[in-house]
């Protein structure tokens, strides 16, 4: 072969291949055994029998999938009018000083380390939570679904959302700050050429860029689902299947965290576990190759 | 179109103005609030044990076993990431048009996203239960995985900066494949690529869910050596907030303390020195 | 003057050049011979460049292209299969439309890297009096002796334009490309490169591609006229421009075309 580079740098790329291939193996391998048993209902049911004899065991992660997608909706509640509102300000309001701290804080709170999130979350965030939102929303609406349960102890899918929605506020800010600040300027100069206001044209840019915000929304949700020591400290695990947000609960991965380390002593509980990590797998990969295909069509619709 | 009509309009503007720069300001009132808070909480704790924190083990009050835990798994991790992460990351720039090429990149991409907690248990089922123990080498392992997509992403997009004229010219005299990348343009991109490898490195520096089945924490002895349980400061604070105790508890908010200026002390210079990061 | 193979540095036969299925170059048969100033000229998308990048392989840089036909250097033909590029290139300078030195490169790291990369001199003695003679060369020296470990970014245009050729020369090319040299150089640095080009033109056979037809006339001895991938006219600069055979190539000269 004349191409002696591809030679040198074919060892890393098969490397790589090998490794991806082997880690869905892993996954797929160590969870066929609770397939072979259980069938679908290890996704389809809530249950956690973990017994010493083998034939009592019985798995179910229903509710750590409910509490992955719930927490996760409610950080998109809070992450997406934050993020929106920021890109609009850092690309149209802000001075060009202030645009560049704004820019920076963000990517600084996007990269802090999760276990600092986590840390605050539990000692600071959740207490607050509990003191003054979740008590009194108890206190006085606990009629509706979403506020009766108790909060014992603000450890609950309602914290872990929120806290997960202060986590993807800048990643999702990232997303959508650059896609208005794509936009070709011809149209900006079209907008306000009509005699509009800044809000008027706001209003028709944000429409143009409305899919980047779709996919900056799917993408922070499947960053949000897959965070894992921040929202274990502080979801309370518990095994949930409710609407109640003050209810504590589980995700995929604070399931994983919190189970993993003595799953060896049960005969299935790895393998369910390895299930659940299958799952938590699917759901990222599927959201993050709609959000990047919806990103990627975007921007080459922009850039004709 | 009347006076009145206009007046409403700039009112509208105005109040519009107010509730974006209010949810701006918003967003970023837990950032100030973690850093005050870890800084309140945390620096007690350092004053009160000097640099005893710093240097000790647990049992001295201190936290060194915990950050020479994290230094050693970042430099092994980068060592077993760093090599793989380049090649495949300028194989990725190199051929992005063959089949080979695009699955790379979807590779990478997809490897980006991997929620870190499944490298962790994947590690852990194939190099901490045949080895029998957690090990610095099992944790490196998994920061390895973690880091590597981000550098090699990060390369690619460097020399990808690099306009097409230069790769002209660097064909243009006769050298071959080898040296126009190795010698010409991989220098060209060098700070890109030192960019990448420093976020990657921020990153791991930082990961806790990765560590929780593979690192095992060690927290009273220093440097057992690569096939022994190993501490890191993430992994550290994540069990400390677990204990009841209030002393623990306050070790933590130590450890976090340290743990933050690391980061910053990393992340800041890189993000001045470069425009645009993708986290 | 009647031209023989001998004399040629360059000969095409029925080149024909495609993009992905769009042909750019349709079948040219076309004769540059040795120590004199090339130029092909044409309006923008004609195919010049195209052409310009054949005589070095450099299209093979670009998804999607396909050559047919032969390009003859020096008798020999580079897309035979045997023929590495690599070879070919080390002998065939190339100037850019862009004034391209490697922006992480010293000025004499720049003149150097081709020479010392390639191997073609033994010791540092030897790579000081090669990067000396290429900036002499390409009337560079003077203006930069002093101060060869400073970067390119503080050179003028045509300072830069001058640090390439003495990037191309250093390898002591036989041929040397030129796409557009002056494109992105300002009148002073046009008229240096021009001035050097007469020099050049000695020892080396120059092949100049320009989208203007007053450069061509001030400085080439021959001159083809490329329109729409097809050659219209080719000859003697002075006959082409004072005598055109073709409508087409008049129109092209006196600025009545594109």
């Amino acid at each position: 072969m004349r191409d002696r580079l591809k030679l040198i740098l074919f060892p890393a790329v098969i490397f790589v291949f090998v490794l991806f291939a082997l880690m869905l193996g892993v996954y797929f391998y160590n969870s066929m055994p609770i397939f072979h048993r259980e069938g679908l209902d290890i996704y389809l049911k809530n249950i956690w029998n973990a017994a010493e004899e083998a034939e009592k065991e019985y798995y179910g992660i229903l509710a750590a999938i409910w509490g992955s997608v719930y927490t996760s909706l409610v950080a998109l509640i809070i992450a997406l009018p934050l993020a929106t509102a920021y890109s609009i300000f850092v690309v149209d309001y802000s001075p060009k000083k202030l645009k560049n701290i704004l820019i920076i804080l963000s990517d600084v709170m996007a990269g802090l380390p999760t276990i600092i999130y986590g840390i605050w979350g539990v000692f600071v965030l959740a207490p607050l939570l509990r003191r003054y939102i979740m008590q009194p929303l108890h206190d006085h609406f606990s009629f509706i679904p979403f506020f009766s349960y108790p909060p014992l102890s603000g450890f609950s899918y309602f914290s872990a959302g929120v806290l997960l929605g202060i986590m993807v506020t800048p990643f999702a800010s990232a997303i959508i700050r650059e896609a208005y600040q794509m936009i070709p300027f011809t149209y900006r100069e079209a907008a306000y050429s009509l005699g509009t206001t800044k809000l008027e044209a706001t209003k028709i840019l944000l429409g143009y860029i409305r899919p980047a915000i779709y996919s900056g929304t799917i993408l922070a949700f499947g960053r949000a689902v897959g965070e894992t020591a921040a929202v274990s400290l502080i979801i309370g695990n518990t095994f949930n299947l409710t609407l109640a947000l003050f209810a504590p609960g589980y995700t995929i991965s604070s399931l994983i965290a919190n189970q993993f380390g003595n799953a060896f002593i049960y005969s299935y509980m790895t393998s369910a576990l390895f299930a659940a990590g299958l799952a938590l797998f699917v759901i990222g990969l599927a959201v993050n190759i709609l959000g990047i295909h919806m990103l990627r069509r975007w921007e080459r619709n922009v850039k004709l | 179109m009347s006076s009145y009509d206009y007046s409403t309009r700039k009112i509208k503007e105005k109040a519009f103005l107010l509730i974006v720069a209010f949810l701006t300001f918003t967003m970023f009132i837990p950032l100030f609030h973690i850093f005050l808070t870890v800084f309140i909480r945390g620096f007690p704790v350092l004053a009160e044990n000097g640099t005893k924190f710093i240097t000790g083990t647990f049992q001295d009050g201190g936290i060194g076993p915990a950050i020479l835990g994290t230094l050693m798994l970042v430099v092994l991790a980068s060592l077993l990431g760093l090599p793989v992460a380049l090649l495949v990351g300028i194989y990725a720039y190199e051929y992005p048009r063959s089949n080979i090429g695009k699955i790379t990149k979807a590779i990478l991409q997809i490897m980006l996203e991997f929620p870190t907690i499944l490298v962790g248990i994947f590690v852990m089922q194939i190099l901490v239960f045949p080895m029998g123990s957690y090990s610095a080498l099992a944790g490196a392992l998994s920061l390895a995985i973690i880091m590597m997509p981000y550098i090699a992403v990060y390369t690619t997009e460097a020399l990808r900066q690099i306009p097409f004229t230069y790769r002209e010219a660097a064909f243009g005299m006769g050298l071959t494949r080898i040296k126009v990348v190795f010698r010409i343009l991989i220098p060209m991109a060098k700070r890109g690529i030192l960019t990448g490898v420093l976020i990657g490195i921020a990153k791991v520096a930082g990961e806790t869910a990765p560590l929780l089945f593979t690192a095992g924490g060690a927290y009273q002895t220093y440097y057992q050596g690569i096939t022994k349980p190993v501490g890191a400061i993430p992994l550290l604070i994540y069990q400390l907030i677990q204990s009841p105790s209030n002393e623990y508890h306050e070790i933590a908010w130590g450890a976090s303390l340290v743990l933050l200026i690391i980061f910053l002390a990393l992340f800041i210079p890189v993000r001045l020195s470069l425009k645009e990061v993708k986290l | 003057m009647s031209i023989t193979s001998a004399d040629l540095a360059i000969e095409t036969v029925r080149l024909k050049i495609w993009y992905g299925d769009n042909m750019v170059i349709k079948g040219i048969n076309l004769k540059i011979p040795k120590n004199v100033v090339f130029a092909l000229m044409g309006p923008s998308g004609c195919g010049k460049s195209t052409l310009l990048r054949a005589f070095n392989r450099l299209l093979e840089l670009r998804e999607n292209t396909r050559v047919e036909g032969e390009v003859r250097l020096f008798g020999k033909n580079i897309y035979r299969e045997d023929v590495d590029p690599i070879e070919i290139r080390k002998d065939v300078g190339m100037v850019f439309q862009y004034p391209n030195p490697f922006p992480h490169l010293t000025i004499y790291d720049n003149v150097a890297i081709g020479v010392k990369l390639n191997g073609l001199v033994k010791n540092r003695e030897e790579l000081d009096k090669r990067v000396e003679w290429a900036l002499k060369k390409a009337a560079l020296w003077d203006e930069v002796k002093d101060r060869l470990r400073d970067y390119p970014a503080n050179l003028s245009g045509g300072q830069r334009q001058r640090l390439v050729i003495a990037r191309a020369l250093a390898m002591k090319p036989k041929v040397l490309l030129m796409d557009e040299p002056t494109a992105n150089v300002d009148p002073v640095g046009t008229k240096k490169i021009e001035e050097l080009l007469f020099e050049l033109k000695q020892d080396y056979t120059i092949v100049l591609v320009t989208h203007s037809p007053a450069q061509a006339a001030r400085i080439s001895d021959h001159v083809a006229f490329l329109y729409l991938g097809e050659i219209i006219e080719v000859g003697p600069t002075r006959k082409v421009f004072e005598n055109p055979e073709h409508e087409l190539t008049e129109k092209y000269v006196t600025g009545a075309l594109g």
